[in-house]
C-alpha cells in the first residue's frame, strides 16, 4: 500500500509540471495587453512606447514564452506564488484563505448528496416498479435537468425572500458569536449543491442494487434464513457501495468547479468566487495558481478515490 | 418406496407471471425426498427441475408463486409442517431455511458474496440458528472446512471468495449448506460449471455426507451419467410436469416413457466407440406461454394418438412398484423391449 501510494504521487510531478505547462501557455494566448489591466487608461495614453518597455523589462515580460514560464514555475516551487494584481496581497494568502471555505461548501453538498442519493436510490431499487420508484426516478430526471443556478436562484426566492428563514447569501456577519449562526448561512448553498448532485447518485445507486440483487449471492444469503432487511443492507447494499461511493470519489473534484455557480450565485467567499473576478479582472497570477491548485486536488482526490476503493473491494487489494 | 420421507410434494404448482402471460412452470408435481437417499431430478433446461427446489425453499422470484398444492417437511419433533403454507419471509419459513434444508446453487463462482471472507460467510449461517459466541462459529466453520477438504483451512478461512478455485468454493459452498446438519440438502446442478474431475470430487463429498449423516438430497441435473452414478431415485420433468419417477433401477433399466427413453437413446456412452447411433430428440421444446393443450411432449412423441392431443394423462404407478409413469401409450412404446 505505501509503496503504490508513493508511486501514485510520483506520477504526480510529470502530470503537474505538463499542466501547469498549459495553464500557463494557456493565459499566453489570452488576447490584450497586461499593461492595460495595470495601470488606467488615461495614464496609460500618456505614456510613449519606450517607457511602456521599460515597464514592460522591469517585469520580465520581454523575455520569449519558454523562458518566462521556467521562471514562473521555480518560483512557485520555492513558494513565491506571485501577488495578486488587484489587491497586492500575495496570492498564496488568498488561497490559504479561500480554499477551506470552498471545501466546506463542497464537502456538505458532498455528503448530503452521497448520503440522500444512495438511501433514495436503495429505496427506489427495493420498491422497483412501484409508485415510490416512479415518483423517485422522475424527481430525478427532473433534477438533472434543472441548472444549478436556476435552482439556487428558486431557493433564494422561496426560502430567504418569501418565507425569510434563511439569508440570501455571504457566509458571516461580523457580530456573529456562535457556530451555528453560521451554519444558517452554509445550509441554502450546500443544499442546493448537494441536492443538484443527488439525483445522479440516486440514479446510480439505484441500477447498481438493482444489479446486485440479481446477482446469487443474495439467493444464497436469502438461503442461510437470515432476514430479508439483513440480506438487503448487509449483502446486497456492500456490493452496491462500492461503485457508488466510486462515482462519489469522482464528483470530489468535479464538486470544487461545480461549486463555483452555486458560490456566485449566494456570494460564498470561496475560492470560485475568487477564480471567477480573477478571470474578469485579468489577475494573473491568481489565475493560474489557482487554476494549478485545482488540479493537484483533482489528482489528490483521485488518489485518496484508489486508495479507498482498496479498502472497500478485497478484489482490487490484492493487486 | 422403502425409506421414511423427510419431504413431500403434493400437487405442487408454481406459476410465473409477466405482464398478463402466465407460465405454468410447475405444474401438478408430486415426489417424496428420502432420508439418506438422492433424488435425482432429471430434465431438459427449462423443464422446471429449479423452479421446484426453490419452491421447497420459498427462494421464488418476485412475480412467481406457489399457486396450489402442498410441500410437507417431516420433521423429527414438531411433526408434519406444511411449508408452503408459510410466508415466504416469515420467521419460521427462516428458521428451516439455512438450518434444516440448505441449498447449494449452480455457479459457486456467483453464489458467494465477493466482499465478505469465506469463514465469515459460513459462520453467518451457524450464527443465525445456533446463538452462539463468535469463537465458537469460527471453530466450527475450521472443522467444516477441514471435513470439506480444503486444504489449509486456518488461511483459507479468512480468504475470500476470489481467492478460491472454482471446485474450491463449491466445497466452501456445501461446507455453508451442511453448517447446520440440515436433513435435506437441494443440489441445483451444483458441478455444471465445474470441470469432470472435480465434478467427481464433488459427487464423492455429496456422497459421504449422504452416507454418514443420513441427509436426504435433491440432486438436479441435466447429465445422464450423473444419474446413472448418484441417484437412488429418479425423478424425469419435462416441460412443468413429471413424466416418469421411480427408483433408479426402475426408471434407468426399464424406462417406460418416451421421453425417458428417446433421452436416454440421445446420450453417448463412453466406451463403446466412435460409431454410436444418437437419436436426438426431433423439434423443440413448446414455447412456456403457448404449450399443446394435452400431453406436453405430444408434438415429439412417436407415439401421440388423439387421446394425448386431448388431454394431459394421468399418472400412473405399476402394480407392486414405485414407478410411475404419465403416459397413455408407454405400453405401446414398450412392446419391443422383450420383457
Amino acid at each position: 500500500m505505501g509503496k503504490y501510494v508513493l508511486k501514485r504521487f510520483l506520477t504526480f510531478i510529470p502530470m503537474t509540471l505538463l499542466m501547469s505547462f498549459l495553464i500557463y501557455g494557456g493565459l499566453e494566448l489570452v488576447p490584450g495587453d497586461i499593461l492595460n489591466t495595470m495601470f488606467p487608461p488615461d495614464i496609460l495614453a500618456q505614456m510613449s512606447p519606450a517607457e511602456l518597455d521599460v515597464i514592460r523589462a522591469s517585469y520580465g515580460l520581454d523575455q520569449p514564452f519558454i523562458v518566462r514560464y521556467f521562471r514562473w514555475l521555480f518560483r512557485v516551487f520555492q513558494g513565491d506564488w506571485g501577488k495578486s494584481m488587484a489587491s497586492g496581497v500575495p496570492v498564496k494568502d488568498v488561497i490559504a484563505q479561500r480554499l477551506p471555505i470552498t471545501l466546506e461548501l463542497a464537502l456538505t453538498g458532498l455528503v448530503i448528496s452521497a448520503i440522500l442519493g444512495s438511501v433514495l436510490g436503495i429505496l427506489a431499487a427495493l420498491h422497483k416498479g412501484e409508485v415510490i420508484d416512479m415518483i423517485l426516478t422522475a424527481i430525478g430526471v427532473v433534477g438533472q435537468a434543472i441548472p444549478q443556478f436556476f435552482f439556487g436562484m428558486v431557493a433564494i426566492l422561496i426560502f430567504a425572500l418569501k418565507l425569510k428563514w434563511l439569508p440570501i447569501g455571504g457566509r458571516t456577519t461580523p457580530q456573529m458569536t456562535h457556530w451555528y449562526e453560521h451554519l444558517r448561512y452554509l445550509i441554502l448553498p450546500a443544499m442546493v449543491l448537494g441536492l443538484t448532485q443527488t439525483s445522479s447518485v440516486m440514479r446510480y445507486a439505484r441500477s447498481s442494487m438493482l444489479e446486485s440483487m440479481n446477482r446469487d449471492f443474495v439467493k444464497t444469503a436469502r438461503s442461510k434464513g437470515i432476514p430479508e432487511w439483513k440480506v438487503n443492507l448487509v449483502h446486497g447494499f456492500r456490493v452496491t457501495m462500492t461503485p457508488v461511493i466510486i462515482l462519489i470519489a469522482f464528483r470530489l473534484p468535479a464538486l470544487i468547479s461545480t461549486s463555483m455557480v452555486i458560490e456566485n450565485v449566494f456570494s460564498w467567499p470561496g475560492i470560485g468566487m475568487t477564480f471567477k473576478d480573477a478571470v474578469t479582472a485579468q489577475n494573473y497570477p491568481m489565475v493560474m495558481m489557482i487554476a494549478l491548485i485545482i488540479v493537484v486536488m483533482v489528482m489528490l482526490m483521485s488518489l485518496l478515490m484508489d486508495i479507498f476503493t482498496r479498502i472497500i473491494d478485497p478484489r482490487v487489494r490484492l493487486q | 418406496m422403502a425409506g421414511e420421507s423427510v419431504i413431500s410434494v403434493r400437487h405442487l404448482k408454481t406459476y410465473f407471471y409477466t405482464e398478463k402471460r402466465c407460465n405454468k412452470a410447475v405444474n401438478d408435481v408430486s415426489f417424496e425426498i428420502r432420508k439418506g437417499k438422492c433424488l435425482c431430478v432429471v430434465g431438459e433446461s427449462g423443464c422446471g427441475k429449479s423452479v421446484t427446489a426453490s419452491s421447497i425453499m420459498q427462494l421464488l422470484p418476485r412475480l412467481s408463486r406457489i399457486e396450489e398444492g402442498e410441500i410437507i417437511y417431516h420433521t423429527h419433533d414438531k411433526g408434519d409442517v406444511v411449508l408452503s403454507d408459510l410466508g415466504k419471509n416469515s420467521k419460521e419459513m427462516r428458521a428451516y431455511r439455512g438450518k434444516n434444508i440448505a441449498m447449494i446453487f449452480q455457479d459457486p463462482m456467483t453464489a458467494l458474496n465477493p466482499v465478505f471472507k469465506v469463514g465469515n460467510q459460513i459462520a453467518e449461517n451457524i450464527r443465525q440458528h445456533d446463538k452462539c459466541s463468535k469463537a465458537e462459529a469460527r471453530k466450527r466453520t475450521l472443522e467444516l472446512l477441514k471435513q470439506m477438504g480444503i486444504p489449509e483451512p486456518e488461511r483459507r478461512i479468512d480468504q475470500y471468495p476470489h481467492e478460491y478455485s472454482g471446485g474450491m468454493r463449491q466445497r466452501a459452498m456445501i461446507a455453508l449448506a451442511m453448517s447446520c446438519s440440515p436433513d435435506v440438502l437441494l443440489a441445483d446442478e451444483p458441478t455444471t460449471a465445474l470441470d469432470v474431475t472435480i465434478q467427481a470430487q464433488i459427487f464423492e463429498l455429496m456422497t459421504k455426507l449422504k452416507e454418514e449423516n443420513d441427509t436426504a438430497i435433491l440432486l438436479i441435473t441435466h447429465d445422464m451419467g450423473v444419474v446413472c452414478e448418484m441417484a437412488d431415485d429418479v425423478l424425469v420433468m419435462y416441460m412443468g410436469n413429471v413424466v416418469e419417477s421411480g427408483t433408479a433401477r426402475e426408471v434407468l433399466k426399464n424406462p417406460k416413457h418416451p421421453y425417458t427413453r428417446a433421452l436416454l437413446a440421445s446420450i453417448l456412452v463412453l466406451g463403446k466407440g466412435k460409431d454410436q447411433n444418437i437419436q436426438p430428440i426431433r423439434g423443440m421444446t413448446p414455447n412456456p406461454y403457448n404449450r399443446p393443450p394435452g400431453c406436453q411432449f405430444e408434438p415429439r412423441c412417436d407415439f401421440a394418438c388423439e387421446a394425448c392431443r386431448e388431454r394431459m394423462p394421468d399418472e400412473e404407478v405399476i402394480e407392486g412398484t414405485t414407478h410411475m409413469i404419465r403416459c397413455c401409450n408407454w405400453r405401446e412404446a414398450c412392446k419391443n423391449d422383450g420383457e
